[in-house]
Formats: C-alpha cells, structure tokens, sequence
C-alpha cells in the first residue's frame, strides 16, 4: 500500500499521539507526597498528637484549592519518638518508598541538623520542621530548610529589647539542658549587654522534671527583675512560675515561642491558680480566637468544626499545630511557584521559590504581609496572658526583626 | 544419619562453625549481606548500618555484662568518646597526616581511648558488683556527656549544638554513600563477631567466664581479679568505641543527646532479649531491638493509608506491638532468641532424633 503526504502525516500523527499519550500520563503523578515525622510518642507527644490531625486538614485543604498545579498532595506522617535517628530512618523511608516525595517536615532540631548534610542530589527535599533554631536559618548552609517564623535569638532580641524599653536593668535566663534550651542563650547574653541589661543568673534546669525550689531559689538569690524561659513546651516553665510565685518573687516571666500555648496555660491555671498573670512572649501567628483574624483562620474553623467535633481541636486550633501547617503552608505556595513556572519540583527549584516569597499575604497568619529573609520569616509580636480573660492578648504591634 | 556432632580429629573439635548447618547458616547470612549490599534500597541500607554499628557496642556489652557478669549501664558513654574522638582526631591531624590515613588512625585512636575510659569506668567493679555497680557505672554517661557539652570543649566537640563529621576515606577511597560505608560496618561486625567468639576461647576470655560464674572460686584458682575485670572493661569499651567511630562516620553530625543513658539501656535491653553470653546473642538482640520497631512500622503502614490521623493511633499501638514483644521473648524464651536459634538449628542438624 502506498501512503500519500496526508495519509502519511496523519498517520504519524496518529501513532505519534498514541504512543505518546501514555507517557504524558505518566508525566503527571497522581499526587505529590508531603511527608513528616511527628513525636506521637515520648516527651512531646502531647504536642505531636494535638498536630496529627491537623496535617489532614492541610491535605484536605490544599486539594480543594487544587493541590500543586492540579495535582493533589497526600500526607503521610510517623512517628520519632522526638528521636533524630528515628526521625532519619523515617525520611529515608519516605525517599525510598514515595516516588513523589516533594516535601518533609521534621520534628526537632536534632532531626533538622542531623539530615541537614545530607540533603544533597536526588536526597534533597524542601523541609520545615518545629525547629526555630537560629542554626537552621543559613541558605548557605541549609539552602533547602527554613523556619516559619523568627528564630529562637531574634525571639530573645525582641523581649530583650522590651525589656529596655520598660527600663528593666536585671534578667535571668532559665533554660532547658537541652540544644532547644540552650540555642539563644549565647546570642541572649551579648544582646542583653549591648541593651545595658546585667544578666543575673544562666541556669539550666532538666527538660522535665526539673527542681523546682532550687531553681527558684537561685532566681531568688539573683534578684533578677525579669526572667527569660527557653526549651520548654509542657512542662517546668509553669512549675518554674508557679513556684517564684509562691516564693513570693516579682520577677517577670517571658517566654518564646513553645512555652506560650494558651491551652497548656489556661490548663494550669485551672488546676493550680492564676500564677500565670501578666507572663508574656513572643508568638509569630495570631491566636486562633484574635479578632482580626483572616479568611486562613475562618477556613480552619469551618473545617475543625465538622470534622473535629467532639476534640480539642472543634474550636481551637493550638498554636503548634498553627505553626506546622503555616510551615508546610510555605512549602506548598514555593512548590506551588515552582510548578507556575513549569519547573520540576526539585529541592532546589523549590529553595528558589523560598527566595521569592517576598511581601506575602498568608491568608491571617501574620497581621503584616511577610518576607522569607534569610530562610526565615522574623516577624510577630509579644503576647501577655491574663488569668482573667484566660487568653493570651497582643501588648505590641507587629515588628519584622 | 546424625546422631550427634561426632569429632573424629582435635581441628574438627576446635572449630568454630563445627557441624554443617552451622556454616551452611553462615553462608547463607554472608550471602544476605552482599545482597543488601548490592540490591537494597537507600532505606534498607540505613536501618542496615544502624544494626551493624549497634551489633558492635551490643557485642561490647556482651564482653562485660554477659561473659563477665559485670553489669554496666554506662555504655553510651564508650560509645561516645569513640564518635568524638574520631571527630577530634579528624580536625587535629588534619594539617599533619594525609586524608588518605587519617580514617585508618583515627579508628585505632578512637578505639585506644574508649578504652583507656573503659577501664577508669570499671574501677568501681574492684570494690563493688551487681546493682551497685550498675549504679556506679552510670555516672560514666553523664560524665562524658557533660564533658562533651562543656562551653570550653565546645571548639572539639560542638558542645550542646553536635558537630559535623567527617566522611571516611580508606586510603583515597573515599566513602561518602551510605552503601559504601555499609560494606566496612558489615565487615567490622563480622570481625568483630568472630574476635568475640575467639576470645572465649583463649585463656583471657576463659577467665571471664570463671569470674562470672563465681568470682571468688576464679581467684582461688589463680585468676586476678582486679586485672581481669579491668581488661573486660577495656575490651567492651574497645567494641563501643569502634562502634562509636562507625556512627561518626556514618552520621554527617553528631549530637550529644545521641548518646544518653537510652542508648545504655538500650544495649543491655537487646543482649538481654539477645542471649547474654552467647556470640549471636548480640545479632539477635539488634534485630529485635533495631530492626523490629521498623518492621511493626512498615507492617502497620501496609495497613493503613500513611496518613497523620492514622499514625496519631498506630504510634503508641506500634510501642506497645513493641513492648508486648520484649515481655513475651522474656516470659517464654529468657535466655534469649539465641536459644530459639540453637533449638532450630539442632534439630536440623540432628533430625529425626532432636525435636528442639
């Protein structure tokens, strides 16, 4: 049989579309996979429960708005234990068997430094995580993670800087043994003598359980007029107030950003007494109950109140759990960038797209558009609690550090 | 047909594989180990090189706590000087020793020191045994690792923050793939294994044994204690601290919170699920320890969609799966799994007539 120009045209075409169709179907995955490691178990798990659910809600939120250029995301998390190696072995996991695999949230800064050197070629994948440790925040070193919010050190330049604007002259700083305890202490002490702050007393107390009275007896001794408290969650930091309180100390207590979960203080304060008045810190997002909150926050509510019914997440969301889905929120808008542009969701295209998130409006999370500086946003404002209202309520504008 | 392990020659008698299931199990597991080597994933590998890194601390655990009957929770701590010190050695040779020799000497070093640390450690065991030395060996963690996070060692050892590793590099080859660094962890292990076994076979380890048993019959016999038990530790210390070279040069960065007291526990918890005293009884402790809570992982995962609000049930279930496990091993096989192994591989070798 002979072909003419058109038959053959059309025939190549034909074949070309039939052979070709399938491998454009390939092309495009059925979805991407944002992964994580969560302390479901161990020290913090009362953190990493109160999270979990809150990833679905970003999955299911994220695919109304249609996923990443139309394909949905999928969220798979696991377990640590709050272990950096476990939460290694799970990273690996997840690169081994998602193909997919676009983002990780990780759940510690052990984790973040841990899986930081090795996050090159084909291992490389964007990631955010818990961590607001100043280490992190370096794209020279860490082109691939950031941090959703300021770092633990500009966290303590903010109270810091309070603290001379009150004419304050005498601080303490109550940490945990821990890296999370310890990682501004440094940046804290040469900040404080810049400002003409005298820092009193540096003690270090365990993560957990810590002695009380002796920790209070030496923040007794020091005299120190205000108290900065790192590397707590749950625990220590209410005990630790509490227990100035009883002493009958007038110290004033701050802290950062994990120690000022309104849930854990208002469960302290019904359990043991309004101690917690007047203990104030920086937090990066606006509470969940603030007034001005955004159309990002009405949205959560409306989903949290069909689908947690009967939780402690129906009303509220905590803010850690607004701190992991803000962080995977930036994940999901760079690789969103990427996608606009027709690019491979590669770590690196993505750490491009960090760069260009500049005067960003998040939907409510901020009450300022913000800027990815430096792998990091160093925006928020100080909170104070009140035992009264049982909330934590801003006593600052919003500052950009 | 077999009835028992006949030797007919005083080589057959000292051998260490001594019946043909027993090599053929060898054969089969050296086999197992060039397959991962070639065919694993990237994850496998991982989980892999844990196991071989912990398998040579367990091993030193086993030197002191299961042949010598000297309990020690401060192994960690043996652990930790060797990743340190291989760190250390790294940044001070540096300028003085080519790349190419730097991770040959830093090993011996690192080993050296565990070492020496080990037999500071077990001074209490002179004076002291049982819980007490359990007690007395503690402090050995928090010692080292309050050293270690000391501001003024904080330019070595990265202080609280940990500090980045170097990557090995065998005499210009340098192994910087996980896969790489697996063939010399599996090597070592294996080594490591086969010295452990050999050593109870020599008076030295025999000595041990007799100190365990009964330590003041061990002295009438002509034992010194104090020597003993001191080179028991210096020898466990010696298996940590390679250990601990391995996991920092595995590891691009080292923490200190790496090498608390769970890790201790963790080393006499898998010699004990193990078989203490037993040469496999670290290999099948590390397996349950190590490998079994990634396995309940991926079993559960197989089950579920992978998804936040299902890990936020199947975690605590996935421990308690775990601690579930370790109870029944202990219930009804406490002398470890070595002893299920050695039932299954006698009746094997002896069948019809042994029946486990």
């Amino acid at each position: 049989m002979r072909l003419n120009r058109r038959q053959f045209m059309t025939t190549t075409a034909a074949t070309g579309a039939a052979l070709g169709a399938p491998a454009l179907l390939r092309a495009q995955p059925t979805d991407y996979v944002f992964a994580a490691s969560l302390p479901l178990t161990g020290p913090f798990a009362t953190a990493g429960q109160l999270i979990a659910p809150v990833l679905g809600m970003f999955e299911a939120l994220a695919n109304e708005d249609g996923g990443i250029g139309g394909v949905p995301i999928r969220v798979i998390a696991e377990d640590s234990g709050y272990v950096p190696a476990n939460a290694l072995a799970n990273y690996q996991r997840a690169l081994a068997t998602e193909d997919n695999l676009v983002y990780y949230f990780g759940d510690s800064t052990g984790f973040m430094k841990l899986v930081a050197p090795e996050l090159t070629g084909e291992n490389a994948r964007l990631m955010g995580s818990t961590s607001f440790a100043s280490e992190l925040a370096d794209p020279a070193t860490n082109p691939y993670q950031y941090l959703p919010g300021p770092s633990y050190e500009d966290q303590f330049d903010i109270l810091l800087r309070q603290i001379a604007d009150e004419g304050g002259r005498t601080v303490a700083f109550i940490h945990a043994n821990s890296e999370f305890g310890r990682d501004p202490i440094a940046h804290g002490r040469a900040t404080a003598e810049e400002l003409g702050l005298r820092v009193v007393l540096e003690e270090s107390t365990r993560d957990q359980g810590a002695d009380i009275p002796t920790h209070v007896t030496k923040l007794a001794q020091s005299g120190a007029e205000y108290c900065l408290l790192q590397g707590y969650v749950t625990g220590v930091w209410p005990q630790l107030i509490g227990g100035a309180r009883q002493f009958g100390l007038p110290t004033r207590f701050m802290g950062t950003f994990w120690g000022m979960e309104n849930f854990i203080a208002d469960r302290v304060t019904e359990e043991a007494g309004p101690f917690l008045d007047g203990y104030s810190g920086v937090m990066p997002y606006k509470y969940f109950y603030d007034d001005d909150r955004g159309p990002a926050y009405d949205r959560f509510a409306a989903f949290q109140a069909v689908n947690f019914a009967g939780t402690p997440l129906e009303n509220y969301l905590p803010t850690w759990g607004l701190q992991a889905i803000f962080s995977m929120q930036i994940g999901l808008e760079a690789l969103r960038r990427v996608a606009d542009q027709g690019l491979e969701l590669t770590a690196e295209n993505a750490a491009e797209a960090l760069v260009d998130l500049q005067d960003w409006d998040t939907g409510g999370f901020f009450g300022v558009n913000v800027s990815m500086v430096d792998n990091k946003i160093g925006t928020g404002r100080v909170y104070s609690y009140s035992t009264e209202s049982l909330l934590f309520t801003p006593t600052s504008d919003w500052f950009t550090v | 047909m077999i009835t028992g392990n006949l030797k007919t020659s005083y080589a057959a008698d000292e051998q260490v594989f001594d019946n043909p299931w027993k090599r053929a199990f060898l054969i089969f597991c050296l086999l197992g180990l060039a397959a991962v080597a070639v065919f694993a994933n990237d994850y496998v590998i991982l989980i892999a090189c844990q196991m071989g890194i912990t398998l040579l601390a367990v091993t030193g655990v086993n030197v002191v706590t299961g042949y010598t009957g000297l309990l020690s929770l401060g192994h960690a701590a043996f652990v930790a000087v060797g990743a340190y010190t291989t760190v250390i050695f790294h940044s001070l040779a540096a300028p003085l020793i080519p790349a190419a020799l730097t991770t040959v000497l830093a090993i011996p070093v690192a080993v050296a020191v565990s070492a020496l640390v080990g037999v500071v450690v077990g001074l209490p065991s002179l004076r002291v045994k049982g819980l007490y030395l359990a007690v007395a060996t503690l402090s050995a963690n928090f010692i080292v690792i309050f050293l270690i996070e000391l501001e003024v060692m904080s330019p070595w050892t990265g202080g609280m923050v940990g500090i980045d590793t170097p990557s090995p590099n065998l005499f210009g080859w340098e192994l910087d793939t996980r896969r790489e660094q697996f063939v010399i962890i599996a090597a070592l292990a294996i080594l490591g294994l086969l010295a452990a076994q050999n050593l109870f076979r020599t008076r030295v380890g025999r000595a041990f044994i007799a100190i365990r048993d009964r330590d003041y019959s061990a002295e009438i016999l002509g034992i010194a204690l104090y020597r003993y038990k001191l080179m028991s530790f210096a020898i466990s210390a010696a298996y940590c601290g390679l250990a601990g070279a391995l996991f920092a040069y595995f590891y691009a960065r080292i923490l200190p919170e790496q090498f608390e007291l769970e890790l201790s526990l963790m080393l006499v918890a898998a010699i004990i699920v193990g078989g203490m005293g037993r040469t496999m009884g670290p290999v099948f402790g590390v397996i349950i320890i190590v490998m079994l809570p990634e396995a309940i992982k991926v079993l559960f995962g197989a089950f579920s969609d992978g998804g936040a609000e299902a890990a936020q049930f199947l975690a605590p279930v996935q421990e308690i799966a775990f601690g579930a496990l370790i109870v029944l091993f202990l219930l009804f096989e406490p002398f470890g799994l070595t002893q299920v192994a050695d039932r299954a591989l006698r009746t094997l070798n002896r069948w019809p007539f042994a029946r486990g």
